[in-house]
């Protein structure tokens, strides 16, 4: 965990920790939410709030007339596109820059975040498991948050990183912890953590790369794990060696699936991909 | 469906996910992005100087037919005689043709449980096999997510690996064979 700690304040641009999001997925857990609650808590932030009412009256999402408040936004759109919408515009500030240690162009980690976190909040609903949607789209859209740390490091040594991952034919988590000692999963989860995010979104960002050891919450672990893959096979991969990730039943097991529903959930992501565009966009 | 055609400058013409575009015009370059386990097919034909590029998501169109009826490029064995069809309205010839293929990006996956981009680049093969089509150049597989571009004037086709600074030349002068 020191290890963890260090690698976290050494580095130079860590941004703000999240503070609305994590409050809000507590509310969301509730039964009965209070939208008045709802709009304070964002409104506590004039950023997101602005970002909110802009998308919520953007081609996608606009009624008959626009939106002027935040009530209104909360009201027309529902608490759970609402959540997303916040959601999309804290993680595109922290992953939208582009992250030269892992070769990654400006606006590619965010695109694959977001088309993860699209697809695996399908895959959630589809086994059935509403409650959970938003909590799939969350861990997703954050799966990768401990590249924006490491990337620092690996900024040096990106060569060898690329000749590492080519020569040895590893996954790129391992090769980060043969390079660095450490690997993304773990300190996202760890940065998570620091930040107060809860204890099932801090464990599915840890073991995004091996589900099964993600318990209890192995199934948003699958989701996330799931939602990653179809994102890179749409092609909303990034950096070098996008695909150097192991498969694992283990996701499908845990779920209950086939193999065979891959295409299917790419087909279904793919008739997402408008929305995906107006998320992708949020804070330009 | 043809690019339009404004004549004097260089266009690029983006050929979207489970798209198709077809033309014949000397100015535009098509362009994919975003290949992982899709797969890029770019035809052409060098006496006419006609050509198309097609961005392929899944092997087999019994996956979804519905879909398939409303966006055969999504599919192998819808798309790609599609793309055919419309290279020879604009008066290319089956025996003329150069084909590139790029893609088809497989994670690490001993088991072929998440073997997407090898089940595309199967159901190619087979598909060209059965109308006796061959591929001229082709970069499939590996973990690398690619851009690919098919100039109509010469031919030329390349591609940009994400990660790597470089464009590289995957068909180069094809007017010439």
């Amino acid at each position: 965990m020191q290890e963890l700690d260090d690698y976290i304040d050494k580095v130079k641009s860590l941004p703000p920790a999240p503070r609305i999001l994590p409050e809000l997925l507590t509310l969301l857990r509730q039964d009965d939410v209070d939208s008045d609650r709802v709009v304070k808590l964002i409104a506590f932030d004039p950023a997101i709030t602005a970002a909110v009412l802009r998308l919520c009256n953007s081609a996608y999402f606009a009624g008959a007339s626009p939106a002027s408040d935040l009530q209104e936004a909360v009201t027309r759109l529902g608490f759970k596109q609402v959540y997303q919408l916040v959601a999309a515009v804290t993680g595109s500030k922290m992953l939208g820059p582009a992250q030269k240690g892992y070769g990654i162009d400006s606006g590619e980690l965010w695109e694959h975040s977001v088309v993860a976190a699209v697809a695996a909040q399908l895959i959630a609903k589809s086994c059935g498991d509403s409650e959970n949607e938003s909590v799939a789209f969350t861990a997703t859209l954050l799966h990768d948050i401990g590249k924006i740390i490491l990337a620092e490091a690996l900024e040096h040594i990106y060569e060898e990183l690329v000749e590492n991952s080519q020569n040895q034919q590893t996954p790129l988590i391992e090769t980060e912890k043969r390079l660095l000692g450490v690997q993304h999963a773990e300190i996202g989860g760890h940065l998570l953590a620091r930040w107060n995010f809860p204890p099932n979104i801090v464990s599915a960002v840890w073991h995004h790369h091996e589900p099964a050891g993600a318990q209890p919450h192995e199934k948003l672990a699958a989701y996330v794990y799931l939602g990653n893959m179809v994102s890179y096979f749409m092609g909303f991969g990034y950096g070098h060696h996008a695909f150097a990730m192991r498969g694992r039943t283990d996701a499908l097991d845990i779920l209950n699936l086939k193999p065979e529903c891959l295409p299917d959930y790419m087909i279904k992501t793919f008739e997402q991909l408008q929305l995906v565009q107006s998320l992708v966009k949020i804070n330009s | 469906m043809p690019a339009p055609s404004l004549t004097g400058f260089n266009q690029k013409v983006i050929v979207g996910i489970a798209e198709m575009v077809a033309s014949n015009n000397q100015n535009v370059t098509l362009t994919t992005y975003s290949l992982g386990s899709c797969l890029g097919i770019a035809i052409y034909d060098p006496v006419v100087k006609a050509g198309g590029l097609l961005h392929i998501m899944l092997p087999d169109s019994t996956i979804d037919s519905v879909k398939a009826a409303k966006q055969p490029s999504m599919f192998v064995d819808t798309g790609v005689p599609a793309l055919f069809r419309a290279a020879y309205q604009l008066r290319a010839e089956k025996h003329r043709m150069i084909i590139c293929v790029a893609g088809g990006a497989q994670i690490m996956d001993s088991g072929g449980f998440f073997n997407i981009g090898s089940r595309n680049y199967d159901a190619l093969g087979k598909l060209f096999a059965e109308h006796g089509l061959k591929i001229q150049a082709e970069q499939v597989g590996g973990m690398v997510n690619r851009t690919m571009h098919l100039n109509l004037a010469t031919g030329e086709v390349r591609l940009k690996i994400s990660g790597q600074p470089q464009e590289t030349i995957l068909c180069k002068n094809s007017t010439t064979t």
